[in-house]
């Protein structure tokens, strides 16, 4: 039996760590529960001194609004379809290369790996300008397309990284065998590789998704006009406008930023899984 | 046996290559080009008068300044605050899902969400941050958390710890996961204390996913941008400004795109210093 003074710090310290998560959780779930909050509120109610915590007369006006008074359903339209392009197809080519990396060794290989590394470095200001310039050429400047092209360079090495760790753990074995029958290195990484990998895959996707829906910096410099902006560059350009109406622009957020929660709630432990062992490697 | 088809690497790996090069190579190469442009249209040999432009302008000092401030107090604050949660989530615990589903929301959500959010909590009127502070009579007249130029930036550094400790804490419980518990025995038998503990196992266990937190970390706070753009847009004045709002300005604001580049080489040049053991490090695993 533990002596009594042991007995009591360890409830000392059992307590300190309880209090320590409860402010943790205090401090993470907040901002999102007073951005609930302002977002019932009428914008009389929002401009109250001092501040209600708890709408009184809650209302989903501010929900309705941002469908019909803005323009949120064409953003919204915007970032899925540049989203979900840019992760599918910088996960597609990520997977071939990841796949390349893991079951070649070719001279040159760690310098590539190294590249593909470095790229992940480089910030985005530094190709924004030249974007502008070369898109504005070509006639993509303020087209979803360019923006899908301009999201590559952020996805790419990212999803390359993934699928090469998921990649990884998938045993030699399995494609030595496939060829002893006679299968084709493009017919094991099909019909092999990519349905074994595919929880990783789906892993990618999602992250690479989640990359391209958050971003702001690319939409602002590659896009101007309504029928083509995100959801992220709607919001910023409403914080811009003279007069903000809270409620309005909180339901905004909170509808922004839903599709990344509601995917990341279902799709957790693929995605830290994917994070700690791809893009992570132990 | 895997040697019979060895070239068949560049098939899958040339696209992405390539890809890589067009979409990202290739802007590189052309925005190094902009900042050494001959200042004349017509003819003249590439200058470095960007750059020595930019030691001239003051607004750029500040702007470094900032990002330094910026960077290293949130990287610090991810680390303490990351790796305090990720040793709490690592012991036993009930409902642990839960609570690392709970710190990794902010994580989450679009850097223009989290910014908007906390830009109208931290509203000097109606906010709700200086509500809770003059109740509970911490305060007692309402803090101007992002016009006052003495707050501004650590307003802005507050957020970012928000916004960024989930990352550090989901790669260090990732690493402290991977420690065997037996070591943790066998130090608890040795009446080892709890500091001796945390330095000589979890500390040294840990060792590579710091460095890779770290890196990944700077990384991203040197590069951050739409939750500043979406606060403060380097305000008031440029006391909030960070090297990428800076660039941001310098290319679609004043249309100083030779200028605005050479910022962007500089920051390039900073961020592969800086991820340059980490990239060593993980290449000479392979």
């Amino acid at each position: 039996m533990k002596p009594k003074s042991l007995i009591a710090k360890d409830a000392f310290s059992k307590t300190i760590v309880w209090v320590f998560l409860l402010a943790v959780v205090l401090y993470c779930l907040f901002p999102f529960a007073w951005m609930l909050s302002t977002s019932l509120k009428t914008e009389a109610e929002a401009f109250r001194i001092p501040p209600t915590w708890i709408p009184i007369k809650p209302t989903i006006d501010s929900f309705i609004g941002i469908w019909v008074r803005k323009n949120f359903g064409i953003y919204f339209f915007n970032s899925t379809v540049i989203s979900l392009a840019t992760a599918v197809l910088s996960t597609f080519f990520g997977a071939l290369a990841g796949y390349g990396f893991s079951r070649f060794f070719f001279r040159g290989r760690r310098f590539l790996i190294g590249f593909f590394l470095a790229t992940q470095m480089l910030p985005g200001v530094l190709l924004v300008g030249p974007y502008f310039k070369i898109l504005s050429k070509v006639g993509l400047y303020d087209t979803r397309t360019g923006l899908i092209i301009a999201f590559l360079t952020i996805c790419l090495p990212f999803s390359t990284w993934m699928m090469k760790g998921f990649i990884d753990k998938v045993p030699d074995e399995l494609d030595q065998s496939a060829m002893v029958d006679g299968c084709s290195r493009m017919g094991i990484f099909f019909k092999i590789i990519l349905p074994v990998v595919s929880p990783g895959m789906v892993a990618t996707i999602l992250f690479a998704f989640l990359l391209a829906w958050g971003d702001l910096l690319w939409a602002l410099c590659l896009t101007s006009s309504e029928p083509m902006i995100t959801v992220t560059l709607g919001i910023a350009r409403t914080v811009g406008e003279f007069r903000i109406i809270w409620p309005m622009l909180m339901a905004g957020s909170l509808v922004g930023g839903m599709p990344a929660i509601i995917l990341y709630v279902f799709l957790q432990r693929l995605l830290v899984q994917g994070l700690t062992a791809g893009a992570v490697k132990e | 046996m895997r040697i019979k088809d060895r070239h068949m690497w560049t098939f899958f790996v040339l696209p992405g290559i390539l890809l890589l090069v067009l979409v990202l190579g290739f802007p590189a190469i052309t925005s190094v080009l902009y900042s050494i442009k001959p200042e004349q249209a017509s003819g003249g040999s590439y200058t470095f008068s960007q750059y020595s432009n930019l030691l001239k302008d003051p607004f750029f000092k500040t702007t470094f300044w900032n990002t330094a401030v910026f960077v290293s107090l949130s990287v610090a604050t991810h680390m303490i605050l990351g790796l305090a949660i990720a040793m709490v989530l690592n012991s036993a615990l009930p409902a642990k899902p839960l609570f690392r589903l709970i710190a990794l929301l902010p994580w989450v959500v679009p850097d223009v969400v989290a910014g908007i959010i906390w830009k109208w909590m931290f509203d000097p009127i109606y906010g709700a941050i200086n509500d809770v502070l003059l109740k509970i009579g911490l305060i007692h007249s309402p803090m101007e958390w992002l016009s006052n130029p003495k707050l501004a930036l650590f307003s802005v550094i507050l957020v970012n710890l928000w916004r960024g400790f989930p990352f550090v804490m989901l790669i260090l419980l990732a690493g402290l996961q991977a420690i065997p518990r037996e070591l943790y025995e066998a130090a608890a038998i040795d009446g080892a204390s709890k500091a001796d503990t945390f330095f000589h196992i979890t500390i040294p266990g840990l060792k590579k996913m710091i460095v890779v937190a770290l890196a990944l970390d700077i990384v991203w706070e040197v590069r951050r941008f739409g939750l500043i753009q979406a606060m403060t847009q380097g305000g008031p004045g440029v006391l909030t400004e960070v090297l990428s709002t800076y660039t941001y300005k310098q290319y679609f604001q004043f249309f100083r795109f030779e200028y605005a580049s050479a910022i962007s080489v500089v920051m390039t040049v900073v961020l592969l210093l800086v991820s340059l053991p980490y990239i060593w490090m993980i290449s000479q695993e392979e």
